[in-house]
């Protein structure tokens, strides 16, 4: 579960062996509550584990009386984990009402990260994607690795981690509406500095086409690119396929939620995905 | 060679099965053939309409198990035999579709198309634990099973499995259904079992109920083999906490000529398949056997 090899073994399965006692929840209590943006929420939750997880890695997160979500890990230390809760529905708006010291219910972390084994490494993040993103920026960071970040939003209000992103280096922003950095997309800024810069590995999280975008640049110029995707989740742990990447198969629970771009552009990634019942419906 | 059996009209080329419900997926269900090694793979059960299944939390782990309240989640007998099947079928193992409903006719509707588009076998799921009147309510009841079967089977050529729950009809539902013409009897599903979290102080399940499956049932499901091995003449597929080569083979030993593989995917990965098909056939070689057909049922009388 920890290994940090981000693709698919071409010979074989991933080999996560869990025990049936892995996949219980166990109750975590909220340490504390930070505001990011209007509609988002840091929740720092209780977390005691020998090793930090992998930047990447999701959690399960139920919240009794209501659904059980997947939530990528915004930062972690020794005893803490960060989710960071983005207001859209019934159970994320339970969420925003909780205070310290109220319990939510883990399993996890699940999943493989992104592989941090290097010396250069570009962020490129849209909208609630920079979760996971921050994350591996400051273990890259901790590792002495060189970052550039790039982070867009719709507006500036939407941006998220832009003060601890900043603490890391330099940052550049795009926002749709101008109200912060560069006027457009994020994608905008990917080609430009990729001519300006070398780096080993690019990491992005994000909208799934700009994430499309952001592979096929990088696949291109033949540099490794890592994705972090989201799919519509029920075990976490790589039985049930609702996660499934068609036609080869991969599970976004265990085999990923992070790929290599050049197995996912021989994926239906920035295509198609599965809704709730298993129908492939078009991203 | 020594590891090829033959179940009903199909031939396996080792006794392992992916269950329902598990991978679930054509892409999936063809890496458990190809990189799993399974002797052959069972679909997630198809109904008639769309169906969401349950809100979260459905699927948790409990000491030596899986509890799930799925809900017979799927895109449709139609979207699935369109987008799942064809894809499924590229893992060149027998592919079997199983089949949910609440009627007599959509069983009859469903089976027929699967048959049409290619499908192997089918596998009637009157086990489902925790859906009203879709699984456990029919194959709990002997006379529902008989009359269900014989309808079913009067239009399918291929090969027709029924998969049985833990009831006391058990034993009856079977022999209903050989009579009526089935022509292999899976057994056991899940055992309608729940969880309560004592923190949460709240059930887990957001269905309350949902089936046991793992370790914990397995001398459950032994027993269950073993018991109507002897009372039936056409083959068993023993199902419940297969984990290792040691759970399939006693399943063999009871009686059963192929096993199902679900839970333990979770704790060993896909190519579980693989690794149980070679236990078994060091074990054949170690004790003397020639082919694993002469150990079915040898525990059993």
């Amino acid at each position: 579960m920890q290994e940090k090899s981000f693709a698919v073994k071409s010979s074989g399965f991933s080999k996560n062996i869990f025990s049936y006692e892995d996949l219980e929840f166990r109750p975590a209590k909220i340490k504390k509550i930070v505001d990011e943006s209007l509609k988002v929420k840091s929740f720092y939750l209780e977390h005691h584990s020998k090793e930090l997880p992998v930047p990447g890695q999701f959690v399960m997160v139920w919240l009794p009386g209501y659904e059980e979500v997947p939530m990528s890990i915004s930062d972690a230390g020794k005893s803490f984990i960060r989710i960071s809760v983005s207001k859209e529905g019934l159970t994320t708006s339970e969420f925003h009402k909780l205070k310290s010291g109220d319990k939510l219910f883990l399993r996890g972390p699940f999943g493989k990260g992104f592989s941090t084994e290097g010396k250069s490494f570009l962020i490129v993040g849209g909208g609630y994607g920079t979760a996971p993103l921050i994350y591996a920026a400051k273990v890259i960071s901790r590792k002495n690795g060189k970052l550039g970040y790039l982070v867009g939003a719709k507006n500036k209000s939407e941006l998220l981690f832009l003060k601890e992103a900043r603490r890391l280096g330099e940052v550049q922003v795009t926002t749709e509406d101008g109200s912060m950095g560069h006027r457009g997309i994020i994608t905008d800024l990917v080609e430009p500095i990729l001519d300006k810069k070398d780096f080993d590995s690019v990491l992005t999280c994000g909208p799934e086409r700009m994430m499309y975008k952001v592979v096929q640049y990088c696949v291109n110029r033949g540099i490794q690119v890592q994705a972090s995707l989201e799919r519509y989740m029920k075990c976490g742990f790589g039985i049930c396929g609702s996660c499934v990447l068609d036609p080869i198969g991969l599970r976004v629970c265990v085999d990923g939620p992070v790929f290599d771009g050049k197995l996912l552009l021989k994926t239906e990634f920035g295509n198609r995905k599965r809704d709730a019942s298993g129908s492939r419906i078009a991203i | 060679m020594m590891l090829e059996i033959k179940l009903c009209k199909l031939k396996l080329r080792n006794p392992t099965i992916l269950a329902s419900g598990i991978l679930c997926n054509g892409s999936l269900l063809k890496r458990a053939a190809l990189e799993g090694g399974a002797g052959a793979v069972v679909t997630k059960s198809l109904t008639k309409e769309i169906r969401e299944g349950y809100s979260t939390p459905v699927i948790i782990g409990v000491e030596g198990g899986l509890v799930n309240a799925v809900g017979l989640t799927n895109p449709g007998y139609e979207n699935y035999i369109a987008q799942d099947l064809p894809i499924a079928k590229e893992g060149k193992v027998p592919v079997v579709v199983s089949v949910a409903g609440g009627k007599i006719e959509e069983f009859k509707e469903i089976c027929a198309r699967a048959e049409e588009a290619g499908a192997d076998a089918v596998e009637l799921n009157l086990s489902c634990p925790h859906v009203k009147k879709h699984g456990l309510d029919i194959g709990a009841d002997p006379i529902a099973v008989r009359k269900l079967v014989k309808e079913v089977d009067g239009i399918l050529k291929i090969p027709l499995f029924v998969k049985l729950g833990l009831s006391d009809n058990l034993n009856k539902s079977a022999i209903a259904a050989q009579d009526a013409g089935a022509d292999a009897i899976v057994l056991i599903n899940a055992i309608r079992c729940t969880v309560i979290d004592i923190v949460a102080r709240k059930p887990v399940l957001s269905n309350v109920y949902g089936g046991l499956t793992g370790t914990a049932i397995h001398p459950i499901a032994l027993r269950c083999v073993h018991e109507l091995y002897p009372k039936i003449s056409i083959p068993l597929i023993g199902c419940g906490g297969v984990k290792d080569s040691k759970t399939a083979l006693d399943f063999l030993l009871a009686g059963a000529s192929a096993v199902q593989i679900g839970s333990a995917v979770a704790l060993r990965g896909i190519g579980i398949f693989r690794e149980i098909s070679r236990g078994i056939g060091h074990y054949l070689k170690a004790h003397g056997f020639k082919n694993v057909r002469e150990i079915i049922g040898v525990a059993n009388g």
